[in-house]
């Protein structure tokens, strides 16, 4: 007799996987995920993409405008600003400062929320209540403004900024982590594995974080989008990166003094965040989804 | 909140300086003014008492002096607080008039061109950069309309005596002859600041509206409704809005925090007479007394209304009043 199917085995996506799954049904989201891919390779290889030094100074072409303006001129594709640097290039390195730095400070802010996360969901008895208490205040206090705190403490520049930032993302990161443990610890899984003697280290390991990356990883592209306003802004405020530094807040502030003369110096950096902060969110949103989609089924 | 102060006296440690000047902010004082100083705040002893004396110190409003002006924190912060209020409750008031309707608007033709139409500009305007849209809007509204004024609160020709702090309130009651011409004046001037700060907590009243719109109209009594026959206009109104609202309120609260943020850039391109303006100043001049005093005042603010808000929901959902935490 012959067997219709061969692998009578169904096999299971991993939730990881299943996110995936249901996360590439939506093509706005995955436009979003191009986007977002595109800004990744670009912080990276900026440097070779971009055709002048951000920092080098054309002095004959000075705030020259986009090509496509009667007086532009096709060699500064989107013009030059008031020191003559190109804008294009001072572009695509700002993508290295504002998005890929704001990659890294996620990443980092979220190793560490998910530990102190995991470890406190762990605990029980004053210690967790303290740090609920004191997570519910953080947490009150609007993002921005701490980060400005902690800026003041450090003194500005643009290392300080992204301390700051990621002191300000951990407590979000935590808090998740927290619930989301708390809550994949009630399980009967969890208790499955608990009579077999497990240790908590253990059963934090192999059943709960491939659980519970799915829900880390939706809220981390919320976090970026936060990140790079939060950097963009401080830039744009004075506090972060320095002047020459070609980051897309600090960018904006430059180029206000110029904004009647020049507009392009303002809307062009003012477009790459707009853009850089949408494909992120079209990334986040489309997580959201995915996870909806997921609990439904 | 205990914790708040917890927080701000502890930054007076880790802020560069000593740590005496930071929280009473008296930098050119002589050593025996200084020893006094010390005495008023129990430097000598453990750090528990000084944070005794701290608090004792706040509860007779005085946060120290302001270490560039050294005038009283408590008497700056009281005269920009009002400034700031007063802008983002009009911001809060344009996001709630314009949000929620369409929010509402979106879940009735769920899934329709309307819907996605209103999600993606939802989208757009969660994403743009406050500062970006507050230049553009001063470039377009200000320079090339000439519609309304670009920064302050109200031209200066007008002298209006601060009683309240809030500027609205001090024109009604001031006695001067251009009453109304001072009023008009003070309204264009908050238009532009006030919109530009409501567009992103406008886009999110969207999405909650819209979300929770949806929750109420997949309901039973809905169901129950629609099957007696009434239309859908009756439906909407007489049943689903005050029951969506609800959910709303909750969350508005929420949102404050953002709001407040966003407010703080905004006041520095407008050059808005506020609390955020005021302590990035402080900021760029070390000022740290003013950093911890402004801080406090700002956290304190935005947890009042988080309580407030929540008064507030559990006054108009029954249900809500049965539970035993408010927070």
């Amino acid at each position: 007799m012959r067997r219709d199917n061969i692998y009578t085995e169904e096999e299971f996506p991993s939730p990881l996987a299943e996110l995936w799954q249901n996360f590439k049904q939506s093509p706005i989201v995955m436009v979003g995920f191009s986007c977002f891919a595109f800004l990744i390779l670009f912080s990276i290889f900026s440097p070779i993409i971009s055709p002048y030094s951000p920092i080098e100074n054309n002095l004959d072409h000075i705030l020259l405008p986009p090509a496509w303006h009667d007086d532009g001129n096709v060699s500064f594709l989107l013009g030059t600003d008031n020191l003559g640097r190109d804008m294009l290039s001072r572009i695509i390195h700002g993508t290295s400062l504002t998005f890929g730095l704001s990659f890294v400070v996620v990443i980092l802010s979220m190793i560490i929320g998910v530990i102190i996360g995991s470890l406190s969901a762990l605990t029980r008895g004053i210690k967790s209540s303290f740090l609920n208490h004191f997570l519910d205040v953080i947490l009150s206090i609007p993002s921005l403004l701490l980060a400005i705190v902690i800026v003041a403490i450090l003194g500005p520049g643009l290392n300080n900024t992204l301390w700051a930032i990621v002191m300000v993302l951990i407590p979000q990161f935590v808090h998740i982590t927290r619930n989301a443990v708390v809550q994949e610890f009630k399980k009967d899984y969890v208790l499955a594995s608990k009579l077999d003697g497990a240790s908590s280290i253990r059963i934090l390991h192999y059943s709960i974080f491939p659980n519970i990356t799915e829900k880390i990883i939706s809220q981390a592209t919320l976090a970026q989008s936060a990140a790079i306003l939060d950097i963009a802004t401080l830039g744009f405020l004075g506090l972060g990166a320095p002047i020459p530094m070609p980051e897309w807040g600090a960018m904006l502030a430059n180029g206000i003094d110029l904004f009647y003369i020049a507009p392009w110096t303002v809307y062009l950096p003012g477009l790459a965040i707009l853009f850089a902060i949408i494909a992120t969110n079209l990334v986040g949103e489309g997580m959201k989804h995915a996870l909806k989609m997921q609990r439904e089924n | 909140m205990f914790i708040l102060t917890i927080l701000t006296f502890s930054l007076s440690f880790f802020f560069p300086g000593e740590h005496l000047a930071n929280i009473s902010g008296q930098i050119n004082a002589t050593p025996e003014q200084l020893e006094l100083v010390a005495l008023e705040y129990g430097k000598h002893e453990s750090v528990l008492y000084q944070y005794w004396y701290y608090l004792n110190h706040l509860f007779q409003g005085n946060l120290g002096v302001s270490m560039n002006s050294q005038l009283p924190v408590a008497d700056e912060i009281m005269s920009h607080l009002p400034a700031t209020i007063e802008l983002t409750l009009v911001a809060l008031f344009i996001a709630m008039i314009a949000g929620i309707p369409i929010g509402f608007i979106a879940a009735i033709r769920h899934r329709k061109k309307t819907d996605n139409l209103i999600l993606s500009f939802s989208m757009i305007g969660y994403s743009i950069p406050v500062f970006w849209l507050a230049l553009l809007a001063i470039l377009v509204f200000s320079i090339q309309l000439g519609w309304l004024p670009s920064a302050g609160q109200i031209s200066l020709v007008y002298e209006i005596e601060q009683v309240t702090g809030i500027l609205f309130i001090d024109i009604l009651i001031s006695d001067t002859p251009y009453k109304w011409q001072a009023f008009n004046n003070a309204t264009t001037h908050i238009i532009l600041p006030a919109c530009v700060i409501a567009l992103a907590p406008a886009t999110i009243f969207v999405r909650l509206a819209r979300t929770a719109m949806l929750s109420v109209l997949d309901s039973h009594y809905i169901k129950a409704a629609m099957a007696k026959g009434l239309n859908t206009r009756q439906i909407v109104f007489r049943h689903a809005i005050r029951n969506a609202m609800v959910n709303v309120i909750r969350d508005v609260g929420l949102q404050f925090a953002n709001l407040v943020t966003l407010a703080m850039v905004t006041e520095v391109i407008f050059n808005w007479p506020g609390i955020g303006n005021w302590l990035i100043q402080s900021i760029y001049q070390r000022d740290y007394t003013a950093i911890q005093g402004g801080l406090l005042a700002l956290s304190s603010f935005i947890f009042i209304v988080h309580i407030l808000t929540d008064f507030i929901y559990a006054s108009l959902n029954p249900l809500a009043r049965g539970s035993k935490h408010a927070s």
